[in-house]
């Protein structure tokens, strides 16, 4: 453990004296985790999806005698879907370029059967290929949700005219007929009239229908929300513009606190390891002073160190945002210590990790070079949805970064994470021994 | 002097890097007092073995003995040190994971010893005549019996290279020995007392210095 302390001791000596190595290798994987942050949630939650209007639809529809702004209900219901109107040819193209995720067909009579109410009206949805379809499905399912969910609420109001009609009278019409109805006033006031009747078998016969059109108008008294009922059981009720202002997701301050600590992690031991080959050192160190495993300890634990006081300062950087600018995230203080724990086993199991990368590289140069051209494919592996690529996440499984998001994202978000998070830190564990192992082997070759 | 055991005593050691032999068997020991020249053209192997004898590099095949107690420094031919520590700094740490008590006097005791300054220019920062210097000193940090050097006055001018041998030469007086490869011919009249001339990876001739001046099948130089 001395020899370990020894060597640390010295190559954080060495880090010290290169202030704008550690600067870059803080700030450049910052950057690129907002970055990434930022473009996976807006992927996540606006996929682009061509509508094609090849009913040449009006700027204003009528439905049931409801009139329809058509691009203003379009608009409201597009919700997570960034709509973008295209022609047939051109979103065609699009979507077999991959610029649009999917083309939705407003088809050829659809407002005529939309205003005859008789037939029910279809949209086309064609879908890109690969496993990202089923989250655009869900969103254009939605797409479709709420545009009923409009003409609904439309057809209910102008059903609740009519019942209206029904209870005052007047004059309206239905399905292009017109008519005049008395309505339940009049036909109250002319049963009082017919209840003073001197025949007394005429006011008895008047009396039960004016008890009937009292119970009528309760019952049509009901009708708004039996109607509303009946049309959506179950509503949500949203109850937002209160608190903090959301910009620094779980997702993104996840994504930061991993992606920094992988491509620190990986240069860093590739680079501090291969170095010792570089100085010439290696066989000197070799000859019993300092073991394999006291070597690659050494490098793993630089590594924990670096990351943990770089994800600490990271942490308490997100704080200061939040605390500062008056938005939602930031790490719950008595949170803390499970994120550090988070960020020291990831710090060993990328060091090991990086460490097997600088004993196949054997020189610092390339070590370096390597160790980017790897951490990339291994982040962006573990950013690919499970949903998109299965493949993707099983491969995933074999390197630190994807079960170091996991971690901090069920140490972020989660209400009860002691599962999730005992799971993460099996993995990263098991992922520092094996690694760690396998540059134990490989020290051989910076020998040779 | 030949009576005595040996300080190290390789037998039928060999060594190959991939399907390349670079030493093929060969026996060697290395007594008390004797200065040992290891001499051959560059790939002879003169490396390779003298790794081997430090410890840095494990024999493909054969078997390595140091006597009890005895310590090995080595002098590898470019010199192994961090060019980004100071020599003083080099010199503290490893003399920490030799597990030297004090390792700050041993450090400054050695500066001095082999003249160089203590300030904190990087070592990558000192002449190489220096460089070499700081290399020798922390190869004798753990006060070896016996020392190892590869080529270790190829960098140094004739003033420098003097000096160098000055301190080396003081081991096998004081009952140590040295093992110095060596293309330099004119470094054994003053230094070897024995020489081992390597070709090809293998031993080509094991004697005295007397014995190697006569001996045809040690002209390996042409």
């Amino acid at each position: 453990m001395r020899r370990v302390l020894v060597l640390l001791g010295k190559d954080l000596r060495l880090l010290r004296r290169s202030p704008a190595l550690v600067g870059g290798l803080i700030l450049y994987p910052l950057i690129v985790a907002l970055l990434v942050g930022m473009v996976v949630r807006y992927v996540g939650e606006r996929p682009r999806v061509a509508l094609v209007d090849a009913d040449g639809l009006p700027a204003t529809l009528t439905v049931g005698g409801q009139d329809f702004d058509v691009d203003e209900t379009i608009a409201q219901a597009a919700g997570d879907v960034d709509l973008v109107q295209m022609d047939e040819d051109d979103a065609q193209r699009a979507l077999e370029r991959g610029e649009v995720l999917a083309v939705v067909v407003i088809p050829n009579g659809f407002a005529r059967q939309l205003r005859g109410m008789v037939q029910q009206p279809m949209l086309e949805l064609r879908l890109t290929r690969g496993g990202v379809a089923t989250s655009i499905r869900d969103k254009v399912d939605a797409l479709v949700y709420r545009l009923n969910l409009e003409l609904q609420q439309t057809f209910i109001r102008s059903n609740l005219e009519q019942i209206g009609l029904l209870e005052q009278g007047g004059s309206g019409s239905f399905l292009g007929e017109d008519f005049t109805v008395i309505g339940l006033d009049g036909a109250e006031a002319k049963l009082a009239e017919l209840e003073r009747s001197a025949d007394p078998e005429v006011a008895a016969e008047a009396r039960q229908l004016a008890i009937f059109v009292r119970q009528v108008r309760v019952a049509l008294g009901r009708t708004e929300g039996a109607l509303r009922a009946t049309a959506n059981p179950i509503t949500l009720e949203e109850t937002g513009g209160q608190g903090r202002v959301q910009i620094l997701s779980t997702q993104v301050q996840a994504y930061a606190l991993a992606l920094t600590l992988t491509f620190i992690g990986i240069l860093l031991a590739a680079a501090s390891i291969a170095v010792e080959r570089d100085e010439n050192v290696i066989g000197r160190l070799a000859r019993g002073l300092v073991g394999r495993t006291q070597l690659v300890g050494s490098k793993l634990v630089l590594v924990a160190l670096v990351g943990g006081l770089v994800g600490l300062v990271l942490a308490l950087a997100f704080n200061v945002v939040v605390e500062v600018a008056g938005v939602a995230g930031g790490v719950d203080w008595p949170r803390l210590p499970l994120v550090l724990v988070g960020v020291l086993l990831a710090g060993l199991a990328l060091g090991a990790f990086g460490a097997v990368i600088g004993t196949v590289a054997r020189e610092a140069r390339s070590a370096t070079l390597v160790a980017l051209l790897v951490a990339l494919p291994v982040i962006l592996l573990g950013l690919v949805p499970r949903a998109s690529a299965p493949a993707a996440e099983w491969i995933s499984h074999a390197f630190p970064f994807l079960h170091a998001v996991r971690f901090f994202e069920a140490t972020l978000a989660d209400a009860h994470p002691a599962g999730a998070v005992g799971r993460e830190a099996a993995w990263l564990v098991g992922l520092a021994v094996v690694y760690g192992a396998v540059a134990r082997l490989g020290v051989r070759r910076l020998l040779a | 002097m030949t009576d005595s055991a040996p300080i190290i005593a390789a037998r039928g050691i060999s060594r190959r890097f991939g399907r390349r032999s670079a030493l093929e068997p060969l026996d060697i020991d290395v007594r008390a007092g004797e200065a040992l020249a290891l001499v051959g053209p560059n790939g002879a192997g003169k490396s390779t073995l003298l790794a081997i004898l430090a410890g840095a590099l494990a024999p493909s095949a054969g078997e390595l003995r140091v006597a009890d107690g005895a310590t090995v420094g080595w002098v590898p031919q470019r010199p192994a040190v961090y060019s980004r520590l100071s020599a003083i700094e080099n010199l503290v740490l490893f003399a920490r994971l030799e597990g030297i008590p004090d390792p700050a006097a041993r450090a400054r005791e050695l500066l001095d010893r082999v003249e160089l300054p203590a300030d904190d220019r990087p070592a990558g920062r000192l002449s190489g005549g220096n460089q070499q210097r700081l290399n020798l000193a922390v190869a004798l940090l753990a006060r070896p019996r016996v020392l190892l050097l590869d080529e270790p006055t190829a960098a140094l001018d004739p003033r420098q290279r003097r000096r160098f041998w000055e301190i080396v030469d003081d081991l096998p007086r004081q009952g140590g020995a040295v093992v110095f490869a060596t293309q330099n011919l004119e470094e054994l009249g003053g230094h070897a007392s024995r020489v081992a001339v390597l070709a090809d990876g293998r031993l080509a001739f094991l004697g005295t210095r007397e014995a190697y001046a006569v001996a045809p099948e040690a002209q390996v130089f042409g």
